[in-house]
């Protein structure tokens, strides 16, 4: 066991870390809501810079894109915190089912947990052994379960409302810089701002999602770019 | 992670974000408190809106939008829940008032209306702790796994819910017994202090039986297993406790109770003013001097601002000056049952007494005393026993005997040689049936005499030098404040009586030492339940206990006082009130407090609503604009916070 596999980390973290990997992986991009308030911030930012730069496009004076951008922080933030929460009842209720699961169908449980097992491996006097040692608490039952069955981690979410403030810190500076830039450069400086908020903002969540940064950086700048260009030509 | 998420808190705290499992530990946080947080920050914006409503009226506007945003949401949320379920109660009319407020451009005072409940509401349940109990300690006293020994005698672990019955079962010195069982092989003595009240561990011999949840003391018993999980004494508790729950009457709030009239009332004249005053008086329907804008004034003015703080400020001073006091109670509802109690029913072990033995009488039976407490001592001293901490704590400071051969026989007794006078001589302690195999001839005649005579004895232990036997008999001491206690709860002219699981000379003792007048004795946890029931019918009762055995019954009892300290947690978690220095004597005192919270709940309501009357009929008949009435109206709220504050004075 080298301490580069493992990354410095203990074996249990590393696991959690490693299932955590497997979730992002696996889950809708379409329409989510991405964990952590770090990439909540960079992509509000992002959309931010977006939308002030098709309204400039489009002629809106300054004054009414300064009262859209507040309105649209506080929109930011509230639907991020709206989803965060929503996520989290999603999640209560399955863990809720699944204790239900474990106090009234037992023996069902137990025949899932012999076959997640087996499937790794177990067999014969240890598999049994195992399963009665996963059996015999029901807190540490509970959590095998929403792991290895339904595929949760535990432990790795940010909080709805911190999630919301992510979201909200990166609505509002992507606003303030454009903004400021427009004031004293008219639309070539929002323009030239915007894109540079789309290209860290890319940029950021790639690197977050341990994702290749330069396919991300120039598909986003290039979708800007298109949709800008096609309200202009419009 | 390596040891399992704790989800019983999770599940007890109904789901509460700051004990999440799916949450980061350090984003936990950021959910706690959070209505409190979010009504205070409502608060402070009015004040902004206030004080802008004279300098920026764009700004003040802003400020209360974001207000109501804030404190509307979740009480408009709240109403509706309220309305589907056709419930028209307080919170009902205060929202539908605070919101028509702005129809009439009285927009800052359903905001003030909103922050008011928001804030009483938060605090209230910041402060107060959840009721429910999901039993968790009691759950974790349980083992979880057990040593099976299978057919080819080996022993291994297995999940306690996979056992039946006759299965054989290995409990290890020190262990808690896990299922209900018959002992088939090994002797030790096993404590059901917590289970029954019994101070002093109990023999337990080939053929005896063990519930579950008794601990064992130093010898290893294998167990033949009588009762599942299911049906185990730790299962018949845990099910007794929920079913005391839930048929507990649940403590409802005054204002509650009054609360559904008033909003009914206030509604209903609303409307009648809305459609009479007119054909009565010849007024328009429409209009600033109209039926409906009368009637939306008075509405609002009839509001509760003053009646929605009149319980929760009192109640939390009332907690507050409780907590000074070190009384944990679970909820301000608690003082509305502790003021109506008739009855208050003890139990023994460790809420009237001190739980710890004392050697109260030395009785040399054959032969003469000599220096038999110094030999049971030295004894003792190597074995961890409550008669061991009794017998040594009698002999402080005096030099111990030197011995040697210890030897210790679990559930029967000691045996050693002792230096005495330069010679060493072998001394036997422990139980009667012990000590009788170890009589010479010529006394054991004599003894069984004895036996048969004096009867079966509560806490005793015998010690026999060569042919000197001296009797040692031990008793629970009293808590020095458990007399006067009792004098003070007899003036109040409350019915006391005694309920406990310990042996009936015991609870004799106690009875008359303290002058209560009934006591029940040999009582299971589910005698005692019982007994509360029925007295229950009668007249609102309050328990004080400690031990799991009291536990049933403090969670039905109209109130269920345990002992912080001493007390066993599943005690604590059924009870209404925690005594977390487990001094008895503030009883009586807390009782007097419940008495005058509810007066002055009484006098901030009358208080309330004669303002709400004085404010609302001058505006009602247009002798007073709207604001001349919501400041008579806030008079009365601040009144009402003044008047809770008398009783933060212990």
């Amino acid at each position: 066991m080298s301490l580069d596999h493992f990354q410095g980390k203990n074996v249990a973290d590393h696991l959690r870390d490693a299932r955590l990997k497997g979730s992002y992986a696996s889950s809708e991009m379409h329409g989510s809501e991405l964990p952590g308030h770090l990439t909540a911030a960079a992509e509000s930012a992002k959309e931010t810079a977006a939308l002030l730069l098709f309204l400039a496009t489009l002629g809106a004076p300054l004054f009414l894109m300064v009262l859209l951008s507040l309105a649209w922080t506080i929109w930011k933030g509230g639907r991020s915190a709206i989803a965060g929460w929503a996520k989290l009842e999603r999640l209560h209720r399955v863990i809720e089912e699944e204790r239900y699961e474990i106090e009234h169908h037992r023996q069902q449980e137990k025949e899932e947990l012999i076959e997640l097992y087996r499937a790794k491996g177990f067999e014969g006097r240890l598999l049994d052994e195992a399963v009665e040692v996963l059996m015999a608490d029901d807190n540490r039952l509970l959590k095998v379960m929403l792991e290895e069955e339904l595929g949760l981690t535990l432990e790795s979410y940010e909080h709805p409302l911190k999630q919301a403030v992510g979201a909200a810190v990166g609505a509002l500076i992507a606003a303030a810089l454009s903004l400021t830039a427009m004031a004293f450069w008219q639309f070539a400086g929002l323009a030239t701002f915007s894109f540079l908020i789309v290209a860290i903002a890319s940029s950021l969540s790639a690197r977050f999602e341990k994702r290749a940064i330069l396919p991300a950086l120039v598909w986003n700048l290039a979708l800007t770019f298109f949709c800008a260009l096609i309200l202009y030509l419009l | 992670m390596n040891t399992p998420y704790p989800f019983d808190e999770f599940f007890a705290s109904g789901k509460a974000e700051t004990v999440s499992p799916f949450l980061r530990p350090r984003s936990r946080p950021w959910g706690k408190n959070l209505s409190l947080k979010s009504s205070l920050l409502a608060a402070l914006l009015l004040f902004f809106a206030f004080i802008l409503s004279w300098i920026h009226p764009s700004a003040s506007h802003l400020c209360l939008a974001t207000v109501y945003f804030l404190a509307g949401t979740p009480a408009l949320i709240d109403s509706l829940d309220d309305l589907r379920n056709l419930e028209i109660n307080i919170d009902v009319l205060m929202t539908i008032a605070a919101l028509l407020s702005i129809l009439i451009g009285s927009g800052m005072e359903g905001a003030l209306l909103l922050v008011l409940f928001a804030i009483s509401g938060s605090m209230e349940e910041a402060v107060m702790q959840k009721t429910k109990s999901a039993l968790i300690s009691l759950r974790q006293m349980a083992p979880k796994m057990a040593l099976y020994l299978d057919k080819n005698g080996d022993f291994y672990q297995k999940a306690v819910s996979e056992i039946t019955v006759s299965d054989r079962l290995l409990v290890k010195a020190g262990e808690i017994v896990p299922l209900d069982g018959r002992v088939v092989a090994g002797s030790s003595e096993v404590s059901l202090a917590h289970l029954t009240g019994e101070n002093l561990p109990q023999p337990r011999h080939v053929g005896d039986e063990v519930p579950a949840g008794a601990r064992n003391m130093e010898g290893s018993l294998t167990i033949e297993v009588t009762r599942t999980n299911r049906d185990s004494t730790l299962s018949r508790i845990i099910e007794l406790i929920t079913k005391a729950q839930d048929a507990k009457p649940r403590a409802e709030r005054m204002l509650d109770r009054f609360g559904k009239y008033y909003a009914m009332s206030i509604m209903l004249l609303s409307l009648l003013f809305a459609l009479c005053l007119p054909p009565l008086f010849g007024l328009p329907f429409l209009g600033h001097e109209g039926s409906i804008y009368r009637a939306l004034t008075f509405l609002i003015a009839a509001s509760p601002c003053a009646l929605i703080i009149a319980t929760p400020t009192a109640y939390l001073s009332a907690l507050s000056c409780c907590a000074r006091k070190g009384i944990l109670l679970k909820g301000g509802a608690i003082l509305d049952g502790i003021a109506a109690c008739q009855a208050i029913a003890f139990d023994k072990t460790g809420t009237l007494t001190t739980g710890q033995l004392s050697c109260s009488a030395i009785t040399p039976l054959f032969g003469n005393e000599g220096d038999a407490l110094l030999i049971a001592a030295s004894l003792e001293r190597e074995v961890v026993h409550p008669i061991s901490t009794a017998l040594c704590a009698k002999v402080s400071g005096q030099s111990l005997l030197p011995i040697r051969q210890f030897k210790s026989l679990p559930g029967f007794g000691l045996q050693a040689e002792v230096e005495l006078g330069g010679r060493w001589q072998t001394a036997y302690i422990g139980h009667a049936d012990y000590i009788e195999t170890k009589l010479p001839a010529p006394l054991l005649e004599k003894f069984k005499s004895w036996r048969k005579e004096s009867g079966p004895k509560a806490a005793i232990t015998l010690l026999l030098v060569e042919d000197r036997l001296t009797l040692f008999e031990f008793e629970d001491q009293l808590r020095k404040e458990s007399a006067p206690l009792i004098e003070k709860l007899k003036k109040r002219g409350l019915n006391l009586l005694l309920l406990t699981g310990d042996h009936e000379e015991s609870a004799k003792q106690v009875s008359d030492s303290l002058g209560l007048s009934h006591y029940l004795a040999n009582l299971r946890p589910e005698d005692k339940l019982d007994k509360i029931t029925e007295l229950s019918k009668t007249a609102p009762l309050m328990m004080v206990g400690d031990g799991v055995n009291d536990a049933p019954a403090l969670a039905r009892a109209q109130v269920g006082v345990s002992m912080g300290k001493i007390g066993s947690a599943t005690a604590v978690d059924a009870s209404d009130v925690v005594m977390l220095r487990d001094e008895l004597i503030l009883l009586d005192w807390l009782i007097g407090q419940g008495k005058k919270t509810v007066r002055i709940v009484r006098e901030n309501l009358t208080l309330a609503l004669a303002v709400i009357l004085i404010a609302t009929t001058p505006a009602l008949l247009g002798w007073v604009p709207l604001w001349v009435a919501v400041i008579l109206h806030e008079g009365g709220t601040l009144l009402v916070g003044l008047n809770s504050l008398r009783l933060l004075r212990a």
